[in-house]
Order: structure tokens, then sequence, then C-alpha cells
């Protein structure tokens, strides 16, 4: 409680543990603007004014890249048809699936498109299905990149239950349930008598072809199991050329989704009849999923998409009302702001 | 003294004649009860069973006993334990537990994440912490060599020798000087004091500062010189080192003869009687803990969804799963509860990001910057004079000063300087002394008056302990008085009547006078000046040098012989000697409250009674602690009888207190007034400001003290405390019961409001109530330590506390809330991404970010600028903040962590999981680039990932302003994509917040306004000393903004009525509701203590 006093007035003892000398040791911290905490901030202060201009700034921004947006979702001309349905006989729609299992029976059918608009080249051929789960975790890990990626490591097969190895235990080329389940649904289109070649060269991404699929990596024991998942490889193709496989093996991020089959080099009048002759030997109908043809053109923004450019044109011209709704508010009622 | 819970006896001055004081000096037997290796603080060692031999002064007898070595040892670990320690010690926090788990639960198949997306993390948290912790480890240790390296005057053969302490061994015979500190504990042989006696100061272990006396054996005596200590040889037996203070037993058998040893003559160190800071948990954290197992909850419920999704969910029709009939049985569709329990497991590791793992370590990591580069080191806080920056001796609650409701005060050495000065007296009636409180002055500002500092007189004295002056009685002139008889009776009883210890030069100007209290010392320093001066004390005898006979100039030494001294209590509150002058006149004199006082006077001096009573209530209410003086002529027959009935009531072995107490009260009576004393405590500086510029900020400051009730409520009068306005309670209680009282009150506010309370002390007596308190803050720079060492921080003035609170209090309570708020924040929003992607992925617990993406999240892309924030953070400047005390209340009322701030953070993360997951997802469904490819899932989870990124960083520059670069990729697509979904996912924030500032504005953003576009900078260190100048403009828009918001709430002044009715209105019916009144009740009615200490 008491600071004894003795200590401040008495003389130096000359013991160790005197008086320091004044302003020796002194224990004053340093001046920075860093402990002082007086480093320069800059402080957003949301006043009527800022709240405002920056919903203004937004709507001016937003309204005219939505409707550029739009404008390049309505530029591209898209056909979609659902062929799942249709392309069954009606004596099978009662067991859709023995019919798709059914190897014997003739796949093959025959679909009519109509061109609405003027398509120009290049025309995008996509697949679509619908009801997949290529983002379901058995189904994505179900894969060896080391495996594709390198021709010596085809033993390496850790994660590719259950389509590992053959029954003697020999390595599958590619492994694992992705590949497997490869997609082999085929289109040959023809307008009036003439055919339209399909160009399936450069469907993949380029960054898949160089670095992931080895260009010295050949299909081996694939599709050799009593169950066939989807389509065969050409064993004499390596796997970087294999490009419907590249295309298959990245994984969509959603159960519905579309993959590129091809390109169409050739531009397209309105009303021209394309005839679509596919071989419908992919099996959606264990699961329900439909499967879905889709020629589309391209803008400077990609393929036909609304939902961007309602977006922005919506956020563009919600702080329109916004801003206008704060100007009334802050007219009619306002706050008293200080410094204002 | 630092932050390590060692203490050191403070060896206080010899009470020796006056000796060369190089040779001041005591040989002591090092006994070693101090147990080196790592002592285990504040506990009780298991006891050894038998009691240990040392032999003194020969080391090769004590070498066979292997005692240990003196070092000491305060360090956690060593380089072997380290490691295993260290990571024990860390894996003691729940949340890294909990990390660890998972991490080992992802190196199973079951675990969609690679082992890599947890053990990133927790590694870096855990190496973080554990170079924190070996940071602090290697400080205790250079602080531990460097006690070990103190050096001491150890007998080497004939010769003393400078050694370090951690040589010493036990048995050596050491040398300690004056002001020394005691190398270990240590058995008093002898010393340059002829009677074998020495005074010691044991604040660092008991927290007592007065000095208590140690007598060596009479048989040691002469082993003084080091050829003659050289040759003293002994056995002691005695017990084992332990930790008592009190008890000490042991024999000293020398040349054949066994002598008992006593604690008198033993100094202690007692090593083992450091006490470790208990560790409180700021409050804020441990609503944190609640908000985190709010966390879990979430993350089981998400889970469990998720879970029975997946077992509804799995099936053999989805033949591209390949669920053949040997399918694993996370798989197997013929099981699904199986399924549902494993896909548990697989999403507890999945959504694992919702619990933050590297939260603790970045509070930890701000909060000791905090600390140690804010707290510690700023000017503001910086006392020049004692040389005493602030220091923060715990991390931990630097957010709790921010939310500080309550703050218990002890009045001296912590409101005042106690610096006792004697001001005024009144002598046989009549008032001497004509200066001026401070709290006169404060007074008479309130009632309008102007007091004018009139220049001061010639006869005006001032030096420490004195400062008094009234040309009546100074340089002799009281001899003019009208009754200089009782003069000298006055001036006598302040020269005779102390217990205290003259030293230094037997000249007026140069003695100092050693006290257990500094009243006393004020007392005897004013005799001095009026002419009395006491130089020299014998066990027997007083000497004063008197100046009071006719002729001026004229200086007799008159030696008084003490009979008896009867010593001051609590009990007694008064004190009395029985000295015989020269020609044999016997008198009494005693000193006391004016109640024990005025209890025992004899009938015949009833006019001095009444003006003295009416003198004595003067000084009071100008703030003054009073003593009356009287004194009794004895006989010697009467003295002779009562003499036997000291002797033996003191000689009694059972009750002796009490015995010598009754027989006091037999001579005290019959007294005759002379007159009385007052002694000015001064306030601190800046106290008044301080504590007004507190109690705007809503706190409420509750002074304990032991004064009587006018002083204690003019000190309040003075300190701003309380105004004419206002109802006063103060608790007053008695020494004794003090402390008892303040850690009662002070945990009854903590417990039964539920409020922050802060304690604030600087002696030993308030440690209780510091601890008992959510905050300890101590008064550091003065000789005492305890209350430090038992403080969560330490200042140098009272009034520090301003800055304290105010601004760092204020900042790191905002900071911590808006780093624990964002932390939620920015998990929630990540994981809910990663929650609503389940649900298209069949429930199957695919991760939608890449491994790295999700191990880095909280720890490189959003770990620094939350760090930044939790430390640079600022709403308003510290010159504001402490402008404005009122934006404090926010603190007070939790503001930034309530629940409803939490939920509305809870809201914004949902939207946003949302908006991220839905508007990419959606996006990029038939989206393409201009080749005609499409988005794979890993495409469209890198730019869910960016846009969460983006948006939680912007999130944060809303808040503030900082600078991240992020390397940006690709696509147009990409960069509209990103560009519209932060701004969609934070449209609603912004318009929250503009609404919220419009509509709902906090005080700071008020503040923010008003003071917007000034530009803060070195500027602000014009307010060191508080500024609460508004100008007339600014606060008139202040207050008008205040008026129709501010839901009248009480002010908070310490006695302000609402707020004690609160206060005590939420005690009924919760806890003890009797209790706190209790206590202030009985406190109040007991007698009031006067000043004496």
């Amino acid at each position: 409680m008491n600071s004894s006093g003795g200590s401040a007035a008495g003389p130096s003892s000359g013991s160790g543990d005197g008086s320091a000398p004044p302003r020796r040791n002194s224990k004053r911290p340093k001046y920075s603007k860093f402990t002082q905490q007086e480093l320069p901030a800059c402080k957003p202060i949301l006043t009527p004014k800022w709240v405002i201009s920056v919903f203004t700034l937004v709507g001016v921004i937003f309204v005219p890249i939505g409707i550029a947006a739009l404008m390049a979702s309505n530029n591209v001309v898209e056909i979609v048809d659902r062929y799942d349905t249709e392309c069954i006989p009606a004596s099978m729609t009662g067991d859709k699936v023995a019919y798709i299992q059914n190897d014997t029976i003739n796949k093959i059918c025959t679909r009519n498109l109509t061109v609405p608009k003027d398509m120009d080249q290049p025309i995008y051929v996509y697949y679509q299905l619908d009801n997949f789960y290529q983002n379901h975790r058995r189904y994505v890990k179900s894969r060896s990149d080391a495996q594709l990626r390198d021709a010596d490591q085809a033993n390496k097969t850790s994660g590719c239950d259950p389509e590992k190895t053959t029954k003697d235990g020999s390595p599958i080329v590619p492994c694992g349930l992705i590949a497997w389940s490869l997609f082999n649904d085929t289109y040959n289109f023809t307008l009036g008598n003439k055919n339209l070649s399909v160009n399936k060269n450069g469907i993949s991404w380029a960054s898949d072809r160089d670095h992931k699929f080895g260009k010295d990596v050949y299909p081996k024991n694939f599709q050799n199991g009593v169950l066939r998942g989807g389509a065969s490889l050409d064993p004499n193709k390596p796997l970087n050329e294999q490009e419907d496989l590249i295309v298959w093996m990245r994984t969509a991020a959603l159960p519905t989704f579309r993959k590129l089959y091809g390109k169409i080099h050739q531009d397209l009048k309105a009303n021209d009849i394309i005839m679509v002759t596919l071989e419908n030997n992919y099996n959606t109908y264990s699961f329900n999923g439909k499967k879905k043809l889709v020629l589309s053109t391209s803008s400077w923004l990609g393929g036909k998409n609304d939902f961007l450019g309602i977006a922005y044109l919506t956020i563009g011209g919600l702080c329109f009302f916004l801003a206008t709704a704060f100007t009334v508010v802050y007219l009619v009622k306002p706050r008293y702001w200080v410094g204002y | 003294m630092n932050g390590v819970g060692w203490e050191r006896v403070r060896m206080a001055r010899l009470g020796g004649e006056a000796a060369v004081v190089g040779t001041r000096r005591r040989e002591v037997v090092d006994l070693r009860q101090v147990s080196s290796q790592t002592v285990r603080l504040g506990r009780v060692q298991p006891q050894h069973p038998s009691h240990r031999t040392i032999y003194c002064n020969d080391s090769d007898a004590n070498f066979i006993a292997r005692f240990k070595s003196n070092s000491i040892s305060t360090t956690k670990y060593n380089v072997l334990t380290f490691l295993p320690k260290g990571l024990f010690e860390q894996f003691r926090r729940v949340a890294n537990l909990y990390f660890l788990m998972i991490s080992i639960l992802s190196t199973t198949p079951i675990s969609p994440v690679s082992p890599v997306t947890n053990v990133v993390p927790l590694s870096l948290v855990l190496l973080v912490s554990l170079i924190k912790e070996a940071f602090e480890d290697w400080k205790r240790l250079e602080n531990d060599n460097s006690i070990n390296n103190t050096a001491v005057d150890v007998l080497q053969g004939q010769n003393w020798e400078n050694m370090p302490w951690r040589k010493l061994q036990v048995g050596d015979i050491v040398r300690v000087k004056q002001d020394g500190f005691f190398p270990a504990d240590l058995l008093f042989l002898a010393s340059t004091n002829p009677d074998g006696v020495c005074y010691i100061e044991t604040a660092n272990l008991d927290g007592e500062t007065n000095l208590k006396i140690r007598k060596a054996l009479e048989k040691t005596w002469d082993y003084l010189a080091p050829e003659i200590a050289d040759k003293f040889k002994g056995e002691i037996q005695c017990e084992q080192p332990n930790n008592s203070l009190y008890t000490f037993t042991g024999n000293l058998i020398i040349e054949s003869q066994t002598l008992p040893l006593s604690p008198n003559q033993i100094l202690l160190r007692v090593m083992m009687n450091s006490m470790s800071v208990p560790s409180k948990r700021s409050t804020l954290e441990r609503k944190l803990d609640k908000l985190i197992l709010t966390l879990f909850g979430g993350l089981f419920m998400m889970c469990l969804i998720g879970a029975i999704g997946s077992g509804v969910f799995i099936n053999r029709k989805y033949y591209f799963l390949g669920l053949f009939d040997d399918v694993e049985g996370q798989f197997n569709p013929n099981n699904r509860f199986v399924v549902t329990i494993l896909t548990m497991f697989t999403l507890i590791t999945l959504y694992s990001t919702i619990i933050p793992i590297s939260l603790y370590v970045s509070i930890e990591m701000i909060k000791f910057i905090q600390c140690a580069q804010f707290i510690d080191k700023d000017l503001h806080m910086y006392h020049a004079e004692s040389n005493t920056p602030a220091l923060a001796r715990t991390s931990n609650l630097n957010e709790e000063l921010g939310q500080v409701e309550y703050i218990f005060s002890d009045k001296t050495g912590t409101l005042t300087r106690n610096l006792m000065e004697f001001f005024k007296c009144s002598i046989g009636g009549e008032a001497y002394g004509t200066g001026i409180t401070e709290i006169e002055k404060g007074q008479a500002e309130r009632s309008g008056k102007k007091l004018s500092d009139d220049a001061k007189s010639d006869t005006a004295v001032h030096e420490k302990g004195f400062n008094f002056d009234d040309a009546r009685l100074m340089h002799g002139a009281w001899r003019n008085e009208h009754d200089p008889e009782i003069c000298k009776e006055f001036f006598r009883c302040l020269a005779l009547c102390h217990t205290v210890l003259p030293e230094g030069d037997e000249s007026p100007e140069r003695i100092t006078y050693q006290a257990a209290s500094p009243d006393e010392a004020a007392l005897v320093t004013a005799a001095k000046n009026f002419g009395f001066f006491f130089y020299r004390r014998t066990p027997t005898t007083v000497m004063v040098r008197e100046s009071h006979v006719e002729m001026m100039g004229i200086k007799q030494d008159v030696s008084y012989e003490i009979l008896n001294v009867l010593e001051f209590n609590s009990t007694r509150k008064r004190q009395s000697i029985v000295c015989r002058y020269p020609n044999g006149r016997l008198v009494l004199y005693c000193k006391g409250a004016d109640t024990v006082i005025y209890e025992r006077l004899s009938n015949a001096s009833n006019d001095i009674r009444k003006v003295t009573r009416e003198h004595l209530e003067q000084f009071g209410s100008a703030g003054l602690r009073t003593l009356c003086l009287a004194y009794r002529e004895l006989t010697n027959d009467l003295y002779e009888k009562w003499n036997e009935k000291f002797i033996q009531a003191k000689s009694s072995l059972r009750d002796r207190e009490k015995k010598l107490d009754e027989v006091a009260e037999i001579i005290e009576k019959d007294l005759i007034l002379i007159g009385c004393t007052a002694i000015e405590d001064k306030l601190q500086d800046g106290v008044p400001v301080c504590i007004e510029t507190l109690a705007r900020a809503g706190i409420k400051i509750w002074v304990l003290t032991g004064d009587k009730m006018e002083t204690a409520i003019n000190i309040a009068y003075a300190c701003n405390l309380i105004n004419n306005d206002m109802k006063q309670f103060i608790i007053s209680s008695e020494t004794d019961a003090i402390q008892e009282a303040e850690e009662k009150v002070t945990s009854l506010v903590k417990k039964g409001a539920h409020r922050i309370t802060l304690s604030i002390g600087d002696g030993a007596n308030d440690v209780s109530m510091m601890q008992a308190a959510h905050v300890g803050v101590g008064i550091s720079g003065l000789e005492g330590m305890q209350a430090v060492m038992a403080s969560d921080f330490a200042i140098a003035q009272f009034r520090f506390l301003t800055d304290l609170l105010l601004v760092h209090g204020r900042w790191s309570y905002i900071r911590l809330c808006k780093v624990i708020t964002y932390f939620f924040y920015k998990n929630l929003t990540f994981t809910l991404t990663q929650f609503w992607f389940t649900f298209q992925t069949g429930f199957s617990g695919q991760r939608f970010y890449d491994d790295w993406f999700q191990s880095l999240y909280n720890v490189i892309f959003t770990a620094l600028p939350v760090i930044i924030v939790g430390l640079f953070d600022k709403d308003v400047s510290a010159s504001l903040s402490k402008k404005y005390p009122e934006l404090y209340r926010e603190g007070i009322r939790n503001m930034f962590f309530k629940w409803r701030v939490v939920a509305v953070w809870a809201f914004f993360a949902v939207y946003q999981s949302l908006i991220f997951y839905y508007f990419t997802t959606t996006a990029s469904q038939n989206g393409h680039n201009s080749s005609g490819m499409i988005f794979g899932l890993w495409d469209v989870s890198t730019m869910a990932f960016s846009c969460a990124v983006v948006t939680v960083n912007l999130r944060l520059l809303m808040e503030n302003v900082y600078f991240t670069i992020y390397v940006l990729l690709s696509t147009f697509y990409f960069y509209l994509t990103l560009l519209l979904v932060p701004v969609v996912a934070l449209l609603s924030d912004f318009f929250y917040l503009g609404i919220q500032r419009w509509f709902f504005p906090y005080n700071y953003q008020i503040v923010q306004e008003i003071h917007r576009g000034e530009y803060e900078g070195v500027g602000s260190r014009e307010f060191l000393e508080i500024g609460n100048n508004l100008t007339p403009d600014e606060a008139r828009s202040y207050a008008i903004l205040q008026l129709p918001r501010e839901k009248s709430r009480h002010t908070g002044f310490a006695f302000d009525s609402p707020g004690y009715e609160s206060f005590f209105a939420s005690q009924q019916g919760v806890f003890a509701p009797i209790m706190a009144w209790d206590v202030a009740r009985r406190a109040s009615v007991r007698s009031k203590r006067t000043s004496h200490r």
C-alpha cells in the first residue's frame, strides 16, 4: 500500500540496485506510426451520397453489359432435340432398358431438324445428358491420371475401382468408371443429299491433350469385361488423339451437362432441314436420363446463355431503382447528416 | 520488473548507526530452501520426509548431500520436451484436436478430400503456435538467466568473491549489502548493526511494505569480517525446502551447542512462493466458444441432411457408378443405413472448413501484437517521471478492456499519490495552515468562485511530507501564540509518539525517515520543521533536538526515555507512548482517530473539544486525513502500578494482543486534547478529468476506501466522481475488512450483474480485488510490485485508464469482433457453397473445390487481410475516441458481438453462398468458350472459388481498406462472372450497410461523419491530455444526434442512483440478493475510520 518514500530521497548507497542514472535507461517507447497506431487509413463512409452514387454507378455499368451479353446470347442460334424418347421402337417403350441393352437390335434412328435462323460456321455439335452424376464422388475419383499420362504407369490403377483390371489381373487402360462409361451415341448429318462432315479434331481442351493424356499411351483391355459401360476405343490410337474420351473425362460440374461432339464447318441457312442419322447406343434409360442433341453457333461470349445478360440487367435495374428510392427517401425524410 | 512470477526479497535499509555505506552488510549462511529445478509456481511441493543437515562453510561436507544448485528455471520446456509437450499443449485445444481427428479421418478412403486439405492448415497453425510458445519460453529463459547471473558476495577462503547467484552452494556464507536482494533463503548471522538486527522489506513475498526486524543469534554476531567469518563452522539441521513464509524450525549446532532457530533468523527468498498470475479468459472468448459450439451444431445438421440424402439417393440404376454386388459399404444400396453412417463421416471431413481453424491462432497473434506493439509502446501511456511505460501482462484480455462497465478503484495510491503532506493543524482550538487543497479548489470552482493561486509567502516550507504555511507557527513564531505550552505539547507529541526510524546524516536537511506509513513520516517531518527535530532512536530513548528555548537559534538536544509503546492497530485506531522527560515528568502521548480519542478525553477540555471538532470537520471536508493528538500527565505511582500490569500482559503467552489492548485501555483515559493534524493525500494528475471522461463513457466507478465518510465523499467530489445532483452511496469499511469487502463487491457485480468489471489498485491489499475482477489493473512505477504482479495490465498513472480503455480497449474490442464475425462469415460462406453442391452430386460428398484451394482458403487466401483488420482497423482515431467517450458505450452494450450481429452475418453467408453456387453453375451451364468447349467441374469450382475469395475480401474492404492482389485468369466469361457474382453477392450487404448507417447509425459512425475528411496524423498527439473540448458546433450537432436515439440511459456515475438501483435490481432474486446490500450497509454503518494507517 505504502510506497515507502525513502528510496527516492535516500542517498545513493553505492549498491548495485541503486537508482538508475536518469534518461540513460529510459523505457520511453520509441515513436513510430505503427506502434502509435497512426498509420493512415482510408475509411469508406456510406453516406447517402455515396450509397446513391454507388448504386447509380453499378447500374450504369451493369445495364450496358447486360444488354451486350443478352444481344450476344440472342445472336446465338441453337437447335436442341431430345431424341431418347423418340428413338425407341414403339414396341419397346415398355421396357427401354431391355431395348438399349440388347445388342442385336439395330439402334439407328433418323431425326430431321429445321434450322430456325441462319447459322454461321463453325457450328458446334453437343450432346446433353440429364440426371447423369458425373460429379458423384465415386465416379469422379474412379480414374488414374498417372496411367493416362504415362505408358510406363499402366499398372497404377489404384483409384479405378471397380474397373481396375480384367479378370486375369492385367490392367485396363484407361481404367476407371469414367472411361468405362464413355458416351457412344454417334451422329451423322446430311443437308439435302449432301453429307455435312463433322470435324472431331480440337474438341478437347489443348491443355488436356498436351499434358493429361500421353501420346504413347494406347488403350488396353478396354471394355473387355462382361458389362460394357459405353464406347470402345481404337487400340491403335494413342489416348491424346482420342478426343471423345478426353472430352468425356473432363467431368461435368452438374448432373445435367453438355459435351462437345464435333464441329461443322459450313454455314446453314434458315429453314434448311438437316437429317440426323444417329445411333442410339447409350443407356440413359436405366436412370431416366434425357439425351439431347444440340447444334449451336458461338458469339464473343460463348454459347447461348441468357442468364448472364438477364442477371446483369436485373441487377443494373435494381440498382437504378434503389438509387432512385434512396434519393426519394433522402429528399423526403433526410437524416441529419453531420457536415452536410 | 518483468512478467515472470519470481520474486525477490527486497533488503531494506539497516537501522544501524552512521556507518560507511560500503561496509553495511550482513553475512549469512545460505540455507538454500530454494529447491532449484523448475519450481512449480504457487503450489505446495510434496515434503520430503526428513529434515536436512547443512554444514556451514564446508562445501566438501555438503557435497555428499548433493544439494541442488541455486539456479532457477521458470521455463515451460527444454530442448527435448519442447516438441512433445508443446504439441500436447496445442492439442488440448478443442479446435486443434478436432482438426487432428479430421486429418486422420482424411487419410482414410472415406474422405472426399486428400489429407493435404486438413494437414496443411493444421500444420501451419501448429507451427505458428509453437513458434510463439518457443519465443515466450525463450524470453523466460533469458529472464531466468539474468536472475541466475545476478552477482552476490560469497566467502571464499578469507575473501569475499563476487559470484553469480546460480553458483551459490548450500552452506556458503554470503554478504548482502543494503538494498540488495536475497539470492536464496538465508540464515542471518551477523550485521554491521551492533545489535545484530536488520530490517527487511518483504513486499515481494507478502506484499507488506513495512520493515520487519530480523535478529541474529547473539552467538554469531561476531562473524562479520571475512577473516573471522571464515572460521565459522557449524551444522544446521532444518526442515526441507518449502513455501511457508511464517514458520521455520531448525537448529544451529555450533561448538557442540544446539541453538534453536526461529523465523526471526531467516531471510527468505522463497522462490517457491512465486505466484503465477491466474489466467483469465475474456468474456468475448467465452462467447466465441458458444459460437463455435453453434457452428458444430450447424455442422452436424448439415452432415445429417447430407447423410440421409445419400442413403436415399444410392441406387443401382446409376449403372455408371459401378455399384456391383461387391461394392464397398459406403455405396452399397443393399445397406442404406451403413451408407448413411459412413457418408456422415465423409461429410464431416468435407465440411470441416466451417470450423475456422486459424481463428484462435489469428486472434492470439492479433492480441499479442496489440499488447506488445500497441499497449506497451503507447507514448500516451508512458509516464516520464517514473520512467514507466504501460505493460500488458497478459494478452488474453485486450478486448475485455473495451467492455468494462464497472471500475473498482482503490483510493490511496491509485487515485491519490500516496505522498502524504502535513497540510494543516489545529492546536488548542486554533486552526493553522493557509494552504488550499485541490478539493477546495474543485468545490470553489463548482460554486462558481475563482480562487487565485496566491504567491507563496516567505515562511512557506515545502519538502517531502510537509507542505505547510502559516506565519503564526513557522520559524519559532509559535512562541508568540497565546498558549505556547500547548504548542510545545503538540510538537512533542509529533516528535515522540511514533515508530519511525531516522536514517542518514543527523542533520535536518539530510535525514530521512523510515516509517511504516507515509503519514507517520509526514508528522515527524512536521515536528522537525517546527523545531523539534527527531534525529536518533535507541531501543529505550528518543533524541530530539529542540529549539524552543526563548532565544532564537539556540538548540538543545533532549533525550526522552520511552518507557512504553502502545502500538497502533486497526481495532485500537490509536497509538500511545509513555515517556519520561529528563526532568522526570511522566507523560503519555496519544494520537489516533477522532472518535476513539474523544471517547477517552477528560471532562476538563470541553471548549477545545468543540472547536477542534469543527476543525476536524473542516479538514475532513477539504479531503484531508486527520488525526487527534492528546496527552496525559502521569504520576509515578500510577505509572508503576500500571506498568506492572503491562509487563504481565506483555509476557503472557496466551491472548497477548488482547491483554495488551486491555491494559492500554486502563491508562489511555482522562486524556487532554491538544489538537489535530491534517494531512493531504494529493490526487494524481488528471484524475478528475479521467473520471469524468470514463463516466461519460458509461463506466460506473466505485471507489473503495477506508477513509472517513466526509473525506471519501470529498475525494469523490474532487474527482468529479459525483456532482451535486446525485445521490451518494459510498461504501466505507474497516481496513481489515476492506480487502474482503472489495473482493466481495467485485465478484458480486461480476457474477450478479453479469457486467464486465475492472479493478485498479496499487498495493497488496488490492490483489484479491484485482483477481476477482474481469480485468485487474495495477499501478506500476512504485516500489511494491505485488499489485503489478497480480495485475493483467500495469499502468503508471490512473489517468492512463482513459487511453487503456477508450482507445486500446475499444479498438481491441471492435477489431476482435470484426475478426471473429468475419471468420465466422467467410468460413460459413465457403462451407455452405460446398453444402449446396452436395445436393447435386447425389449426396456423395464430392468436394467442390480443389484440395489446395480448400486448404489454403483459410490460411492464405483470406488470412492476411483479416489479420490486417485485426491490427489496423480504426473506426475513429485515438483522439476522437477520447473526445467522444460515449462511443465506448457500444462496447459495454456489446453492440458488435451480439447474436443479432452474428445472425446478420450468417444471413449474408447463406445468401452469398447461394449466389456463388447457383450463379456460377447456372452461368456456366450451357456456356462455352468461343471455341465451343464446355467447362468441367474444376473449371466451375475454380470460378466459384475466385468469386468467393474476391467477394469475401471485398466484404472486408467494405469494413476497411487494404490491398490484395490476385492473379486473374482466362476468358471474358470468367471476368463477367467475376464482376457479376461479387456485385450481386455484396449488393445486399451494401444495401444493408447503407440502410443501417442511414437509419440506425452507430455512434462511431456519427463521429466519423463529423470528422470526415480530417487528416489524422502526428498532430493527434496534441490530444495527449484528453481534450474533451468540442467546438460548440460539434457539441451541438453531436448532442442533437444523440437525442432521438438515446434511450435515457443513466450516466453511469459511480454513485448515480439509476446505476445503483439497476445493479441491485438485477441482483434481486438472482444471485444472493441480500448480500450485496449487506456488505454495503454493514460497511456504511460501521464507525468511520480516521486516516491513520
